[in-house]
């Protein structure tokens, strides 16, 4: 356990290097000037001079490699500087946005669990039913629907057919229902099929008919053997899917009028704001390595055998 | 009635394309005594035994012909009745005890629940009861066995342990498939002792082998099928003495048996390196 979070934090640290090199690098290939973006802000239209004094104010004059080690030295004492946009520290920005993201992907995974475990049980304790058959069709439809297109129609539907929920009024748990289920369809059906097919698959294994053939109950066998064999690759993909819905909720919140993260980093690139780009692709690149360490300790704890297995693996 | 198990017309069929795999097998199992069913690989056996306790999916066999524990038909049964049977009047001693236990749950968990499966206790009892279950197979450090995990243990081990769990609800019938094939010689020995041991104390056992030295050893009657059918039958005597069909007379030479084995074995082999 010890070396596995050892091992965790080398691959953090090395991770976020990498990403961070790569956002920067990305940002200075890219034909826009950030100076110019910025000077086009303030002035109708900036004499070149105006432009090189702002590229000097911001740092942006400096060789990459030097802008980096810059931006690096300041993230270690906390500073992830201005936002050229919004004039405000690049941190409390997101200290700002994040907690709507993460509520509104916290609510959609709430969704996703809730009818992930029972639908995934129902269809392989019966695979071939009606039931099983339509949770089938339902779930290629919802992963293949554009989360844009849903969104939508969830919006006119209950905004103009069925008005139940607040949509606009930002900051309320009503007002994220409807984007947390429009980012939930998609994820749920992925889930749902992952945890059927590893539900059915474990189903066939033979420690469930020498369980069965002991005169347990199949109850027991199922909630107790079989889920928890079944549940590592859902709580891997649960914990990846944080990271991902986090970065792809940028549509959503869009469409619903979210203040959050994915729109933040979407308005900065468009605004060539580097350093909250940097900044916002630093913490999404954290979040992507906490719920990763964070699955592989869950699932340490339901399957004690495959770690030790993998210590042993590993040194 | 002295038949403790009487199998009747016994025909297993694949439901999706109606293949017949087992057909019209009959037999009768006698307090103390010990049937061996002996046969090639894919010949039906494990079905066979795994159709007794009605462990077939519906979903994918289909299974006719009578089926009959103490004179009850067990085809006919409800699930809830089988339940009560399955481990507890009639136990099952399985092929590979490495797959055979939740890799995720530890011995004594899967003790426990055995033992509660059938028995109003608390658990504490059940868990104690579980220690002396072990005890009794001659198992060491059975306290830290318990609290093992499957991966940990060897195959002779487990297949102890799952002999312990066989007899540990004192049943009349355990049906013994193959218990010896995934074990190395000491083990295998050590074991079919204890299969004799169970058979004197007034069991009824069913024993699938590949083995005919096993079924010599242990058994009274035996049958040999070959492709799903019963193709031969009688005492253990009279098949090793006159064979009357040229198909066990091959089998005795032990050219296929032995050709059989080295496959299983290689497979052991590819299971446990997983
Ligand atoms: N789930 C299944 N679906 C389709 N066919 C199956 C299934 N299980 C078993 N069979 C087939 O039924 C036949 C008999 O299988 P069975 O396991 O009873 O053989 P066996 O005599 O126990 O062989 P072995 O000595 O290898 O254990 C085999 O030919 C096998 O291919
Ligand atoms: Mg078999």
């Amino acid at each position: 356990m010890v070396s596995m979070i050892r091992r965790r934090l080398t691959g953090l640290a090395v991770v976020l290097f990498g990403v961070t090199l790569l956002s920067f690098l990305l940002a200075s290939i890219s034909p826009v000037d950030p100076a110019e973006a910025y000077a086009l802000r303030v002035t109708q239209q900036p004499t070149p001079e105006q432009i090189a004094a702002i590229r000097v104010e911001l740092g942006l004059h400096l060789p990459l490699h030097q802008q980096y080690f810059r931006w690096v030295g300041n993230l270690l004492q906390g500073d992830l500087g201005i936002s050229y946009l919004t004039k405000k520290p690049v941190l409390s920005d997101i200290a700002e946005k994040l907690p709507v993201t993460l509520q509104l992907v916290g609510l959609a995974l709430v969704w996703v669990a809730l009818v992930t475990v029972p639908i995934g049980i129902l269809t392989a304790l019966k695979p071939g039913t009606l039931f099983d058959q339509a949770v089938r069709w339902a779930t290629i439809l919802g992963i293949s629907l554009p989360s844009f297109w849903l969104g939508f129609l969830l919006l006119l539907l209950f905004t103009l057919i069925l008005p139940v929920f607040q949509v606009v009024n930002a900051g309320t748990l009503g007002s994220l229902i409807l984007p947390s289920l429009t980012l939930a369809v998609p994820a749920a059906s992925a889930f749902i099929r992952l945890f059927r097919a590893t539900l059915l698959s474990n189903l066939n294994k033979d420690y469930v008919v020498y369980a069965r053939a002991r005169g347990i109950r199949q109850s027991r066998i199922v909630w107790v053997h079989v889920v928890k064999n079944s549940l590592p690759p859902l709580i891997t993909l649960f914990c990846q899917y944080v990271g991902l819905l986090v970065t792809g909720s940028a549509v959503v919140e869009s469409l619903f009028s979210l203040p959050g993260i994915g729109m933040h980093l979407v308005n900065a690139s468009m605004a060539r704001d580097l350093p909250t780009v940097n900044g916002c692709v630093l913490v999404i690149a954290l979040i992507f390595v906490l719920t990763r360490t964070a699955a592989e300790l869950i699932n340490a704890r339901l399957n004690p055998k495959l770690t030790d297995k993998e210590e042993r693996l590993y040194g | 009635m002295s038949e403790l198990l009487q199998v009747e017309s016994l025909c297993i069929g694949l439901k999706q394309t109606g293949k017949p795999i087992v057909k019209q097998v009959s037999f009768a199992l006698r307090k103390g005594a010990a049937l061996a069913v002996v046969g090639e690989s894919g010949s039906g056996k494990t079905l066979t035994c795994k159709a007794i306790l009605r462990l077939l999916h519906d979903r994918t066999f289909t299974v006719s012909g009578s089926i009959r524990y103490r004179g009850q038909e067990l085809l006919a049964a409800s699930e809830r009745d089988m339940r009560a049977l399955r481990g507890n009047r009639i136990a099952m001693i399985v092929q590979h005890p490495m797959m055979a236990f939740d890799p995720t749950a530890t011995i004594g968990t899967q003790i426990t629940e055995t033992i509660m499966a059938h028995r109003r206790i608390s658990k504490r009892d059940a868990y104690s009861s579980g220690v002396r279950a072990l005890e009794r197979m001659n198992l060491p450090r059975c306290e830290q066995l318990m609290n093992s995990y499957p991966s940990e243990l060897s195959g002779g081990m487990l297949q102890r342990i799952v002999i312990a769990l066989a007899i540990i609800h004192e049943p009349d019938v355990i049906i013994a498939d193959e218990p010896t094939t995934a074990l190395d010689v000491r083990n295998q020995s050590m074991v079919l002792q204890e299969l004799k041991q169970l058979k004197q104390s007034g069991i009824g056992l069913l024993l699938v082998t590949h083995d005919f030295g096993v079924a010599a050893g242990l058994a009274d009657e035996m049958l040999v099928m070959r492709e799903g059918e019963v193709i031969e039958r009688g005492t253990v005597h009279d098949v090793f003495a006159a064979p009357r069909e040229a198909y066990t007379k091959e089998l005795l030479e032990a050219r296929i048996l032995m050709r059989k084995e080295d496959r299983h074995d290689r497979d052991e082999g590819c299971i446990q390196t997983v």
